[in-house]
């Protein structure tokens, strides 16, 4: 878990780099860069909050393109009910949904993945690293690839319009990823540790849930966080699976409004996409540092 | 002799009782079900002619009729294009821009740098769709884009431009991923080779090229590997942004398969759709191939 302790050590007391006495230039450089960078990063978001948050008259026009003329909360109220009358789905079902979709297939997808982690991890058996390989190598394929025979595989099964027909396919999609971060965080989890539960004559099942798993919680809060990016943000499965308005998830669900097959006012525009944007972006405020330490791992392990 | 053996794995022996199988049981099930047995059909799919809604899927075998089809589509020529430029835009300009942004936010000795990195990540986390559906609204022609610009341009039915604004929606999302991750390869680097540059009076090209490059090789050839991976089957930015036009200008290999297979104005031709697929995945083990190879020339 060296990424979580790194993020405590001070880097700016060190003695390298740049000061201002030594390169003004480069500080001078530097800020605009970053400044100019923030404004490009922001803006859009910001934007998009600013006409939320105007009113019907003055939603064209704003002070600096950002700071309302007229503030008002109604475009929030009509983004609930436009999505109840135009795309029959309220944004209350929209996030039932997709919390359903994700929180299942994460639960499943880490309850297998760490289950085959413990056996890479643990045991040295014939065929292990092509095992390995092969369940990692469906991380690599597009999932689209997949999309037209899951296609009739779920509608054959029945079970299209149902939310099982995307919690299959993402416990399929999760499984690689997760293995990847949790088998090797499995080996290194030191061996006397595994030896004494041995010794005090523990199954290896038991070993795997008594000792394994309750060491691995920073492994497992960074996997978790990893795929509910993966599934929470999903489109395309959502997209051809779910088309029971009812039962869809949220970035489907919010897709349609650019369909234009009703004109949206600008406000209520906005508004929509601020609803979806603001779970998320509390969530990341609270988590930001479990997101970064995640999604970092994530790369860096593959 | 005993700090030797300490530090052999716990289970020495090849273990023959089946217990790995049987922890593997689940996700091995999970592969070939939602995997494996997948691709094997869609592979097969694309020699057979068949719509959403037939209920025999395998009925009509036409051969390489869907690739002749698809080879004679204009378009398809323009999204193989289109989905060329995304991933090379991907791997060089959102590689060479995240790069440049750590090493100027790692030198720069920000007070707030744990900030910046933070905001400039930030898009990362949101859903593509939303972003999308925002830019798409700043890029329209009553947009805001044109407000500040003082131009009445629509970006988005631009023949040329549409698939580089859609690229560029990317890049806006996905640059502050790469670039925390060449942070992290960055805080690898040791500092004492730093300091000693700066006493010796190194100067900038020299401490980059010289010592932050070599060090941060890897994490290149890492962000490029995932920027490949994630361009190349990018759909939803496409989807919201364009829908692939105007006329199919902007489509990318995932649009114009769900065009094929599964749109509403579409041909429904899934045969067809199958066969995008099965041109897809052979360009992925093309490159998987290659990987390897360049691995092996790496360790040899």
């Amino acid at each position: 878990m060296a990424l979580f302790k790194k993020r405590t050590v001070r880097y700016e007391e060190n003695e390298y780099g740049i000061s201002r006495k030594r390169d003004l230039g480069f500080f001078i450089f530097s800020r605009i860069l970053i400044i100019l960078t923030i404004i490009v990063i922001l803006f859009p978001i910001l934007w998009i909050f600013s006409i939320s948050i105007r009113s019907q008259e003055t939603v064209y026009s704003a002070f600096m393109f950002l700071i309302p003329k007229e503030f008002t909360f109604r475009n929030y109220i009509e983004a609930f009910q436009y999505a109840e009358t135009h795309l029959n789905v309220t944004f209350f079902q929209m996030f039932r949904n997709s919390i359903i979709a994700t929180f299942s297939s994460i639960t499943i997808a880490i309850i297998i993945a760490s289950l085959g982690s413990f056996s890479f991890s643990n045991y040295r058996f014939k065929g292990k690293e092509f095992t390995f390989t092969l369940i990692i190598a469906s991380f690599v394929i597009p999932a689209q690839v997949l999309l037209i025979p899951l296609f009739f595989i779920l509608r054959n099964a029945g079970l299209l319009n149902n939310y099982l027909a995307v919690i299959i396919p993402y416990i399929g999609f999760l499984i690689p990823i997760a293995t990847l971060i949790l088998r090797s965080f499995f080996e290194q989890i030191p061996n006397e540790i595994k030896e004494s539960a041995k010794i005090d004559g523990a199954s290896d099942f038991r070993m795997f849930l008594q000792i394994i798993l309750p060491l691995s919680k920073p492994a497992i809060a960074s996997c978790v966080i990893l795929l509910f990016l993966e599934t929470w943000n999903e489109f395309i499965f959502a997209l051809v699976f779910l088309q029971n308005p009812q039962i869809q998830t949220i970035p489907v669900a919010i897709a349609k409004i650019a369909g234009g097959k009703y004109i949206v006012p600008l406000g209520t525009y906005g508004a929509s996409i601020m609803i979806t944007v603001i779970p998320v972006l509390i969530v990341f405020v609270i988590f930001q540092r479990w997101f970064i330490a995640g999604m970092t791992m994530g790369a860096l392990k593959g | 002799m005993s700090t030797y053996h300490r530090k052999k794995p716990i289970l020495r022996f090849w273990d023959n009782t089946g217990k790995p199988y049987s922890f593997l049981v689940p996700a091995l099930t999970v592969f070939l079900f939602i995997s494996l047995s997948p691709v094997i059909m869609s592979l097969i799919l694309s020699f057979y002619d068949f719509t959403g809604y037939d209920a025999n899927i395998f009925k009509e075998f036409i051969g390489f009729e869907n690739f002749k089809i698809l080879f004679n589509d204009r378009y398809f020529w323009i999204s193989f294009r289109n989905t060329f430029y995304f991933v090379g835009a991907s791997i060089s300009i959102q590689v060479a821009l995240a790069l440049f942004l750590s090493i100027v936010i790692f030198f720069g000795k920000f007070k707030n740098s744990v900030l910046i990195r933070t905001v400039i990540f930030f898009p990362a986390v949101l859903a593509p769709v939303s972003i999308s559906l925002a830019w798409r609204q700043i890029l329209s022609q009553d947009g805001v884009l044109n407000q500040i610009l003082r131009i009445d341009f629509s970006w988005l039915s631009s023949v040329n431009l549409a698939i580089w604004c859609v690229i560029f929606v990317s890049i806006w999302q996905w640059v502050g991923y790469n670039m925390i991750i060449f942070y992290a390869g960055l805080q690898s680097i040791d500092r004492t080779i730093l300091e000693a540059a700066d006493v010796d009076g190194a100067n900038w090209s020299g401490k980059i090229l010289k010592i932050v490059i070599p060090t941060v090789t890897p994490v290149i050839i890492l962000n490029v590997i995932l920027n490949l991976i994630g361009s190349f089957r990018v759909f939803d930015i496409v989807y919201v942004l364009t829908r692939g036009g105007p006329i199919h200008n902007s489509e990318v290999f995932t649009t114009i398969m769900y065009y094929y297979s599964f749109s509403a104005n579409g041909p429904n031709k899934m045969g067809v759709g199958s066969s995008i697929a099965f041109i897809m995945f052979v360009i992925v083990i093309i490159f998987g191939v290659i990987r390897i190879r360049l691995m092996r020339r790496g360790e040899e």
